[in-house]
Protein backbone atom coordinates (compact mmCIF):
# COMPACT_ATOMS: atom_id res chain seq x y z
CA UNK A 1 0.00 0.00 0.00
CA UNK A 2 2.06 2.74 -1.12
CA UNK A 3 -0.70 5.31 -1.38
CA UNK A 4 -1.53 6.34 1.98
CA UNK A 5 -5.51 7.06 1.75
CA UNK A 6 -7.31 7.89 5.16
CA UNK A 7 -10.57 7.35 2.90
CA UNK A 8 -10.21 3.91 2.61
CA UNK A 9 -8.07 3.12 5.78
CA UNK A 10 -11.44 4.13 7.69
CA UNK A 11 -13.28 2.03 5.92
CA UNK A 12 -11.26 -1.01 6.66
CA UNK A 13 -11.27 -0.49 10.20
CA UNK A 14 -14.05 -2.74 11.89
CA UNK A 15 -15.20 -0.22 14.72
CA UNK A 16 -18.69 -0.34 15.54
CA UNK A 17 -20.45 1.26 17.84
CA UNK A 18 -21.71 -0.61 20.70
CA UNK A 19 -23.63 0.72 23.46
CA UNK A 20 -23.78 -2.28 25.97
CA UNK A 21 -19.80 -1.62 25.93
CA UNK A 22 -19.65 2.12 25.98
CA UNK A 23 -22.11 2.25 28.88
CA UNK A 24 -20.12 -0.31 31.03
CA UNK A 25 -16.74 1.21 29.93
CA UNK A 26 -17.95 4.73 30.91
CA UNK A 27 -19.53 3.88 34.26
CA UNK A 28 -16.47 1.14 34.88
CA UNK A 29 -13.64 3.66 34.01
CA UNK A 30 -14.07 6.56 36.97
CA UNK A 31 -13.80 3.30 38.94
CA UNK A 32 -10.49 1.60 37.50
CA UNK A 33 -8.97 5.10 37.20
CA UNK A 34 -9.08 5.19 40.76
CA UNK A 35 -8.21 1.75 41.70
CA UNK A 36 -4.31 2.15 39.33
CA UNK A 37 -4.02 5.16 41.47
CA UNK A 38 -4.66 3.16 44.89
CA UNK A 39 -2.41 0.07 43.67
CA UNK A 40 0.47 2.83 42.88
CA UNK A 41 -0.68 5.06 46.32
CA UNK A 42 -1.04 1.97 48.65
CA UNK A 43 1.86 0.00 47.07
CA UNK A 44 3.53 0.94 50.18
CA UNK A 45 0.88 -0.77 52.58
CA UNK A 46 -0.79 -3.47 50.67
CA UNK A 47 0.33 -5.40 47.21
CA UNK A 48 0.52 -3.53 44.32
CA UNK A 49 2.87 -0.67 43.35
CA UNK A 50 3.96 2.00 40.97
CA UNK A 51 4.34 -0.88 37.59
CA UNK A 52 1.04 -2.59 38.44
CA UNK A 53 -0.91 0.43 38.58
CA UNK A 54 0.58 2.04 35.98
CA UNK A 55 -0.43 -0.64 34.29
CA UNK A 56 -4.42 -0.86 35.14
CA UNK A 57 -4.31 2.93 34.16
CA UNK A 58 -3.03 2.30 30.91
CA UNK A 59 -5.21 -0.69 30.45
CA UNK A 60 -8.33 1.75 31.37
CA UNK A 61 -7.30 4.00 28.42
CA UNK A 62 -6.91 1.16 25.80
CA UNK A 63 -10.57 0.40 27.17
CA UNK A 64 -11.85 3.64 26.55
CA UNK A 65 -10.80 3.24 23.27
CA UNK A 66 -11.42 -0.27 22.92
CA UNK A 67 -15.15 1.60 23.46
CA UNK A 68 -15.36 4.52 21.65
CA UNK A 69 -13.00 4.24 18.78
CA UNK A 70 -9.41 5.38 18.83
CA UNK A 71 -9.79 8.44 17.32
CA UNK A 72 -11.91 10.32 19.53
CA UNK A 73 -9.51 8.69 22.52
CA UNK A 74 -6.53 9.78 20.72
CA UNK A 75 -8.34 13.19 20.72
CA UNK A 76 -8.46 13.48 24.22
CA UNK A 77 -5.03 12.45 24.93
CA UNK A 78 -2.69 14.97 24.14
CA UNK A 79 0.66 13.64 22.95
CA UNK A 80 2.32 16.80 25.32
CA UNK A 81 0.36 14.99 28.38
CA UNK A 82 1.56 11.61 27.43
CA UNK A 83 4.67 13.20 27.08
CA UNK A 84 5.07 14.73 29.92
CA UNK A 85 4.03 12.05 32.30
CA UNK A 86 6.66 9.84 30.65
CA UNK A 87 9.79 12.74 31.44
CA UNK A 88 7.87 13.49 34.62
CA UNK A 89 7.93 10.02 36.33
CA UNK A 90 11.96 9.45 35.26
CA UNK A 91 12.63 13.19 36.99
CA UNK A 92 10.97 12.78 39.96
CA UNK A 93 12.31 9.37 40.23
CA UNK A 94 15.38 10.55 39.67
CA UNK A 95 15.31 14.20 41.85
CA UNK A 96 13.44 12.28 44.59
CA UNK A 97 16.74 9.60 44.63
CA UNK A 98 19.26 12.62 44.43
CA UNK A 99 17.76 14.67 46.81
CA UNK A 100 19.99 12.84 49.49
CA UNK A 101 23.02 13.59 47.68
CA UNK A 102 22.56 17.05 48.78
CA UNK A 103 21.66 16.73 52.10
CA UNK A 104 24.82 14.60 53.40
CA UNK A 105 23.56 11.25 52.62
CA UNK A 106 24.05 8.50 49.70
CA UNK A 107 21.28 8.09 46.62
CA UNK A 108 17.77 7.10 47.61
CA UNK A 109 18.88 6.86 51.03
CA UNK A 110 14.96 8.48 51.99
CA UNK A 111 15.67 9.28 55.35
CA UNK A 112 18.31 11.79 54.93
CA UNK A 113 15.13 13.99 54.10
CA UNK A 114 14.78 13.96 58.00
CA UNK A 115 11.08 14.60 57.96
CA UNK A 116 9.01 11.97 59.97
CA UNK A 117 8.35 9.01 58.32
CA UNK A 118 10.57 10.58 55.17
CA UNK A 119 10.99 6.80 53.84
CA UNK A 120 7.47 6.14 53.16
CA UNK A 121 7.03 9.54 51.28
CA UNK A 122 9.45 8.93 49.41
CA UNK A 123 8.60 5.47 48.11
CA UNK A 124 5.23 7.04 47.33
CA UNK A 125 6.84 9.21 45.21
CA UNK A 126 8.89 7.12 43.49
CA UNK A 127 6.19 4.75 43.13
CA UNK A 128 4.11 7.53 41.33
CA UNK A 129 6.62 8.43 39.38
CA UNK A 130 7.01 4.50 38.07
CA UNK A 131 3.60 4.67 37.20
CA UNK A 132 2.91 7.69 35.50
CA UNK A 133 6.12 6.35 33.17
CA UNK A 134 4.45 3.11 33.01
CA UNK A 135 0.89 4.50 31.87
CA UNK A 136 2.06 6.89 29.63
CA UNK A 137 4.37 4.71 27.72
CA UNK A 138 2.06 2.12 27.02
CA UNK A 139 -0.97 4.01 26.49
CA UNK A 140 1.50 6.05 24.21
CA UNK A 141 2.64 2.95 22.00
CA UNK A 142 -1.11 1.64 21.90
CA UNK A 143 -1.89 5.50 20.31
CA UNK A 144 1.45 4.91 17.87
CA UNK A 145 0.25 1.91 16.70
CA UNK A 146 -2.96 2.26 16.20
CA UNK A 147 -2.24 5.36 14.12
CA UNK A 148 -0.43 3.49 11.59
CA UNK A 149 3.30 4.18 10.53
CA UNK A 150 4.56 3.70 6.57
CA UNK A 151 7.93 3.99 4.52
CA UNK A 152 8.65 5.01 1.51
CA UNK A 153 11.23 3.42 -1.09
CA UNK A 154 14.52 4.89 -0.03
CA UNK A 155 13.52 6.82 2.80
CA UNK A 156 16.58 7.88 5.01
CA UNK B 1 -0.64 -31.29 47.33
CA UNK B 2 -2.18 -29.31 45.50
CA UNK B 3 -6.05 -28.31 46.32
CA UNK B 4 -8.62 -28.74 43.54
CA UNK B 5 -8.95 -24.89 42.99
CA UNK B 6 -5.19 -24.65 41.49
CA UNK B 7 -6.10 -27.81 39.78
CA UNK B 8 -8.89 -26.63 38.11
CA UNK B 9 -6.81 -23.29 37.49
CA UNK B 10 -3.80 -25.73 36.26
CA UNK B 11 -6.50 -27.56 33.72
CA UNK B 12 -7.53 -23.91 32.62
CA UNK B 13 -4.74 -22.65 31.70
CA UNK B 14 -3.05 -25.72 30.32
CA UNK B 15 -6.17 -26.13 27.71
CA UNK B 16 -6.30 -22.21 26.96
CA UNK B 17 -2.53 -23.16 26.08
CA UNK B 18 -3.28 -25.82 23.80
CA UNK B 19 -6.17 -24.03 21.97
CA UNK B 20 -4.24 -21.58 21.33
CA UNK B 21 -1.46 -22.87 19.50
CA UNK B 22 -4.27 -25.13 17.88
CA UNK B 23 -6.81 -22.32 16.86
CA UNK B 24 -6.51 -21.69 13.06
CA UNK B 25 -8.50 -18.63 13.15
CA UNK B 26 -6.17 -15.69 14.57
CA UNK B 27 -8.80 -13.61 16.12
CA UNK B 28 -10.06 -17.38 18.25
CA UNK B 29 -6.12 -17.91 19.16
CA UNK B 30 -5.69 -14.20 20.50
CA UNK B 31 -9.00 -14.59 22.87
CA UNK B 32 -7.82 -17.86 23.85
CA UNK B 33 -4.17 -16.33 24.67
CA UNK B 34 -6.27 -13.73 26.68
CA UNK B 35 -8.03 -16.45 28.44
CA UNK B 36 -4.82 -18.25 29.54
CA UNK B 37 -3.37 -15.07 30.99
CA UNK B 38 -6.19 -14.66 33.06
CA UNK B 39 -6.39 -17.78 34.36
CA UNK B 40 -2.69 -17.72 35.00
CA UNK B 41 -2.86 -14.82 36.37
CA UNK B 42 -5.76 -16.43 39.09
CA UNK B 43 -3.01 -19.01 39.58
CA UNK B 44 -0.56 -16.27 40.53
CA UNK B 45 -3.00 -15.21 43.32
CA UNK B 46 -3.86 -18.41 44.74
CA UNK B 47 0.20 -18.99 45.17
CA UNK B 48 -0.07 -15.97 47.17
CA UNK B 49 1.16 -13.65 44.82
CA UNK B 50 -0.93 -10.65 44.54
CA UNK B 51 1.94 -8.23 42.33
CA UNK B 52 2.59 -10.73 40.05
CA UNK B 53 -1.09 -11.47 39.22
CA UNK B 54 -1.92 -7.37 39.25
CA UNK B 55 0.77 -7.43 36.59
CA UNK B 56 -0.65 -10.56 34.94
CA UNK B 57 -4.01 -9.28 35.00
CA UNK B 58 -3.22 -5.85 33.04
CA UNK B 59 -0.10 -6.48 31.18
CA UNK B 60 -0.80 -10.34 29.76
CA UNK B 61 -4.66 -10.25 29.58
CA UNK B 62 -5.41 -6.48 29.06
CA UNK B 63 -2.65 -4.70 27.25
CA UNK B 64 -1.17 -7.55 24.90
CA UNK B 65 -4.36 -8.92 23.84
CA UNK B 66 -6.12 -5.20 22.85
CA UNK B 67 -2.06 -4.86 21.23
CA UNK B 68 -2.64 -8.32 18.77
CA UNK B 69 -6.17 -7.19 18.21
CA UNK B 70 -4.75 -3.55 17.42
CA UNK B 71 -2.34 -5.53 15.25
CA UNK B 72 -4.43 -8.08 13.33
CA UNK B 73 -6.93 -5.00 12.31
CA UNK B 74 -4.18 -3.71 10.00
CA UNK B 75 -3.54 -6.86 8.70
CA UNK B 76 -5.37 -8.99 6.28
CA UNK B 77 -6.78 -11.85 8.08
CA UNK B 78 -8.07 -14.97 6.07
CA UNK B 79 -11.50 -16.29 6.53
CA UNK B 80 -10.71 -20.01 6.98
CA UNK B 81 -12.96 -23.33 6.65
CA UNK B 82 -10.71 -25.47 8.84
CA UNK B 83 -10.98 -24.62 12.76
CA UNK B 84 -7.70 -26.10 13.99
CA UNK B 85 -4.73 -25.58 11.83
CA UNK B 86 -2.78 -28.76 11.10
CA UNK B 87 0.07 -29.99 13.37
CA UNK B 88 4.21 -29.61 12.39
CA UNK B 89 5.09 -32.54 14.15
CA UNK B 90 8.83 -32.02 13.95
CA UNK B 91 7.92 -28.69 15.99
CA UNK B 92 5.63 -30.13 18.13
CA UNK B 93 8.29 -32.96 18.80
CA UNK B 94 10.86 -30.58 19.53
CA UNK B 95 8.24 -28.45 21.84
CA UNK B 96 7.83 -31.56 24.02
CA UNK B 97 11.16 -32.55 24.35
CA UNK B 98 11.39 -28.91 25.99
CA UNK B 99 8.80 -28.90 28.15
CA UNK B 100 9.83 -32.50 29.32
CA UNK B 101 13.34 -31.25 30.28
CA UNK B 102 11.87 -28.08 31.96
CA UNK B 103 9.81 -30.68 33.58
CA UNK B 104 12.43 -32.85 34.94
CA UNK B 105 14.12 -29.99 37.05
CA UNK B 106 10.47 -29.83 39.05
CA UNK B 107 11.61 -32.24 41.93
CA UNK B 108 14.73 -30.56 42.49
CA UNK B 109 13.03 -27.46 43.05
CA UNK B 110 12.11 -27.15 47.45
CA UNK B 111 8.63 -27.91 48.46
CA UNK B 112 6.12 -24.46 48.98
CA UNK B 113 6.76 -23.32 52.55
CA UNK B 114 9.99 -25.33 53.28
CA UNK B 115 11.55 -22.94 55.43
CA UNK B 116 15.57 -24.39 54.46
CA UNK B 117 14.41 -23.33 50.94
CA UNK B 118 17.50 -21.01 49.51
CA UNK B 119 15.50 -17.79 48.97
CA UNK B 120 14.20 -17.83 52.46
CA UNK B 121 16.97 -19.28 54.44
CA UNK B 122 19.43 -16.51 52.49
CA UNK B 123 20.82 -13.88 55.11
CA UNK B 124 19.91 -10.72 52.49
CA UNK B 125 16.42 -12.01 52.50
CA UNK B 126 16.18 -12.25 56.41
CA UNK B 127 17.44 -8.84 57.14
CA UNK B 128 14.97 -7.76 53.96
CA UNK B 129 12.42 -9.29 56.40
CA UNK B 130 13.64 -8.29 59.52
CA UNK B 131 14.47 -4.76 59.30
CA UNK B 132 12.36 -3.80 56.44
CA UNK B 133 9.67 -1.75 58.22
CA UNK B 134 12.09 -0.70 60.68
CA UNK B 135 13.87 1.32 58.05
CA UNK B 136 11.65 2.08 55.60
CA UNK B 137 8.26 2.19 57.59
CA UNK B 138 6.02 0.55 54.61
CA UNK B 139 4.29 -2.42 55.58
CA UNK B 140 4.70 -4.37 52.48
CA UNK B 141 7.77 -5.44 52.35
CA UNK B 142 8.16 -6.16 48.47
CA UNK B 143 7.81 -2.43 47.64
CA UNK B 144 10.21 -1.74 50.78
CA UNK B 145 12.59 -3.71 48.51
CA UNK B 146 12.09 -2.65 45.03
CA UNK B 147 11.82 1.06 46.43
CA UNK B 148 13.91 1.03 49.04
CA UNK B 149 16.43 -1.67 49.53
CA UNK B 150 16.84 -1.88 45.85
CA UNK B 151 15.55 1.45 44.14
CA UNK B 152 18.67 1.74 42.12
CA UNK B 153 17.46 -1.08 40.32
CA UNK B 154 14.10 -0.26 39.83
CA UNK B 155 15.51 3.32 38.79
CA UNK B 156 17.16 1.70 36.02
CA UNK B 157 13.57 -0.85 35.48
CA UNK B 158 11.56 2.59 35.12
CA UNK B 159 14.04 4.02 32.23
CA UNK B 160 14.26 0.89 30.45
CA UNK B 161 10.01 1.44 30.08
CA UNK B 162 10.51 5.43 29.18
CA UNK B 163 13.38 4.30 27.02
CA UNK B 164 11.47 1.50 25.08
CA UNK B 165 8.88 4.61 24.44
CA UNK B 166 11.14 6.60 22.92
CA UNK B 167 12.97 3.73 20.57
CA UNK B 168 9.67 2.74 19.26
CA UNK B 169 9.26 6.54 18.14
CA UNK B 170 12.36 6.43 16.54
CA UNK B 171 12.17 3.28 14.99
CA UNK B 172 8.67 4.46 13.33
CA UNK B 173 10.42 7.35 13.04
CA UNK B 174 7.12 9.59 14.23
CA UNK B 175 7.76 12.54 16.86
CA UNK B 176 4.08 12.34 18.29
CA UNK B 177 2.43 9.66 20.06
CA UNK B 178 -0.94 10.92 19.15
Amino acid sequence: MSNHNPETERVERPYTESSVIMTTVRIVAPFVFTYGLFVMFHGASSSGGGFQGGAIVAAMVLMLAFAFGIEPTQRWFKNTAIVLLATGGVLAFLFIGVGPLLLDGTFLEYSAYGFKKAPKYGIEGVELGIGAIVASVISGLFFAIARGFEYTEGQQ
Amino acid sequence: MITLLEAALLGFVLVSAVATILLRDVLAAIVAFGAYSLGLAMLWLTLQAPDVALTEAAIGAGVTTILFILTLTKTVRPSEDSVFTPINWPAAGVAVLFAGALLWTVPAMPAIGDPSAPAWADDVTQFYLESGYAETGVENVVTAVLAAFRGFDTFGEAVVVFAAGVAVLVIIREEQFT
